[in-house]
């Protein structure tokens, strides 16, 4: 299938070339041009140019007005998509964002999938990563086995919007184990204990998780350098408490984690792994 | 003075009506015509537009719902520009909503001050709001004879925005004050002991505050009228969030706070008063 990317960043770039590994023919756009090098694909113009040419479009990119923008802005992709091709949207962005791009692409006959993924850039190039797709059925399964080429755990969350959905509940329960794993190790550190003995001894019980396991060996460490850039979750939480807002849905510890992240934000330290929630506690 | 008022609802129609009161000449425009109605009874001239409404007159205010209101309000107010024209928004809006919009007016060569109020439907009926003011020396200056006749606490806080910022701060303070009222209430309840007393006792110590004292009676009574409607605290509490995300600003409290209103708009008390919060804590001990 001819399938264009647009966002070959940290996740983008594996994810594109996986596809191409399968045999489909690639087609690519980036603002900035230096981010296509060595890649075996066609590169396009503009978003609108790249719609021309494919059946299939992923868009990997960073908020819900950049997708936005590449979808539906002049030279967008809308202008040049033709009717029945599939916009396939792995960002994650505000539901209501998803849902607004899916309604605008219809009106020309071009059909959306929110699929947003988890599993990070190591999922990206192993090709594990979770998928939780929104949207039509049938539009599905005629994407799937693009779908399949990036990761093993693929689900039809619903309707358009719902993969979004799915990904704010993702990042609600990750940082928020995160949050509790780096309070289980500033706790163990106040109370004169070796954190590595405490988060050893954890993982063999009830409370052992990736989280842990991952975070809490950089927490351990003291390897603080990304990882998942923290300011990703930082914007992720955004979205998440507008859509607990917009939902009338009390949200509480998820409020409190925002607070953290906010701090977090405050000290500079954004660009770092979001484990570094260990350091703000330790600013108190 | 001449002035432009540019919304009348609960609020906006007592404050124009003050204006009035004070001898100004004022012209209104509201979305819906028949809340013109009272106001031209009272003296006031009707416009067709937030444009007209502006027209010629050296002071322009708006009293809307929300930041999108306001940008498009004063869109027309900027197609009618006349150099040296003061405009005033006393809505309440994000601060760097406002900013943005100061800036935009400024390109039209008016003068944009933000002065978002507190006090409520009572107070603006009283003329006894309070008035907290962003934006020039001189456009305060301009506007201070109108807010005279709307309001008795008038700060000029700072640049533009910073009505907004103080606005958002009020927020905080109340938000966060009614909720420990409620808990206060909540915690004596639970322990058999007599709500009504535990307020009087409070009240001579240092737990007292204007909430203690009103809210907290209107707890007692268990009257939920609003006042002040929930769905508008989250309102202003949401723009605190979304302020403080931006910022990177840990605001605990706020946040648990700002969460405890969502909850009560999500449960279908949003036009009750926020004081409503005590019903949501009894909910969610088993006290309802």
């Amino acid at each position: 299938m001819r399938t264009g990317f647009i966002g070959l960043g940290a996740m983008g770039r594996p994810m594109a070339l996986h596809v191409h590994r399968a045999g489909h023919e690639l087609a690519v756009w980036a603002r900035r041009p230096e981010s296509l090098v060595d890649l075996p694909a066609r590169i396009c113009a503009s978003p609108a140019d790249l719609g021309r040419c494919c059946e299939v479009v992923f868009t990997v990119i960073t908020s819900s007005p950049d997708v936005e923008g590449v979808a539906l802005g002049k030279d967008g992709l809308s202008d040049g998509m033709a009717p029945g091709s599939v916009l396939v949207d792995c960002s994650t962005i505000a539901p209501e964002s998803a849902r607004r791009i899916a309604g605008r692409l219809a009106e020309k006959g071009i059909h959306f999938i929110d699929a947003p993924v988890s599993g990070g850039e190591q999922g990206a190039i192993d090709a594990t990563l979770a998928i939780m797709a929104g949207g039509d059925a049938t539009v599905l399964e005629r994407v799937r086995p693009l779908l399949e080429c990036l990761g093993k755990r693929i689900v039809h969350v619903g309707p358009n919007g719902a993969g979004q959905v799915a990904k704010a509940c993702n990042q609600m329960i990750m940082v928020a184990a995160i949050e509790a794993a780096a309070e289980a190790m500033r706790l163990a550190a106040g109370a004169g204990v070796d954190c590595a003995k405490v988060r050893q001894a954890l993982a063999g019980g009830s409370a052992a998780s990736r989280v842990l396991d991952v975070m809490g060996e950089r927490m351990v460490r003291r390897d603080f350098s990304a990882g998942i850039e923290a300011r990703l979750h930082h914007k992720d939480f955004g979205l998440v408490l507008e859509a607990a807002r917009r939902s009338g849905v009390p949200t509480p510890l998820a409020a409190v984690v925002a607070q953290q992240l906010n701090a977090l934000m405050a000290q500079g330290w954004g660009r770092d792994d979001t484990s570094s929630l260990l350091r703000v506690l330790e600013q108190a | 003075m001449k002035i432009g008022f540019i919304g009348l609802g609960i609020m906006g129609r007592p404050m124009a009506l003050n204006l009035i009161k004070g001898g100004h000449a004022v012209t209104v425009w509201a979305r819906r015509a028949e809340s013109m109605q009272p106001l031209l009874e009272a003296g006031a001239q009707g416009a067709a537009s937030p444009a007209e409404a502006a027209r010629g007159n050296e002071l322009v205010i708006s009293m809307v719902a929300d930041a999108p209101d306001v940008a498009e309000v004063m869109r027309g107010v900027a197609s009618a520009a006349v150099a040296g024209q003061v405009a005033v928004d006393m809505s309440t809006i994000a601060p760097a909503a406002a900013r943005k919009i100061g800036e935009d007016l400024a390109a039209a060569g008016i003068d944009f001050v933000d002065a978002p109020v507190s006090g409520g439907e009572v107070g603006a009926i009283a003329g006894t709001l309070s008035i907290m003011a962003g934006g020039s020396d001189a456009a305060f200056a301009r506007a201070k004879p109108a807010f005279a006749c709307m309001g008795k606490n008038i700060v000029h806080v700072g640049a533009s925005g910073a009505g907004q910022v103080t606005k958002a701060a009020n927020q905080i303070v109340t938000g966060m004050g009614v909720l420990a009222v409620a808990e206060a209430f909540a915690f004596a309840a639970k322990n058999g002991v007599d709500q009504g007393k535990v307020r009087e006792a409070l009240l001579g110590g240092f737990a007292y505050s204007k909430i203690l004292e009103n809210h907290g009676q209107r707890m007692l009574d268990r009257n939920f009228k609003p006042g002040f409607k929930s769905w508008m605290h989250e309102k202003d509490l949401n723009i605190v969030m979304q302020t403080a995300h931006e910022l990177g600003l840990c605001l605990p409290g706020s946040a648990a706070t700002a969460q405890m209103f969502n909850a009560m708009v999500g449960s279908g008390m949003g036009e009750e008063d926020s004081i409503a919060v005590l019903k949501l804590l009894e909910r969610l001990s088993g006290q309802a």
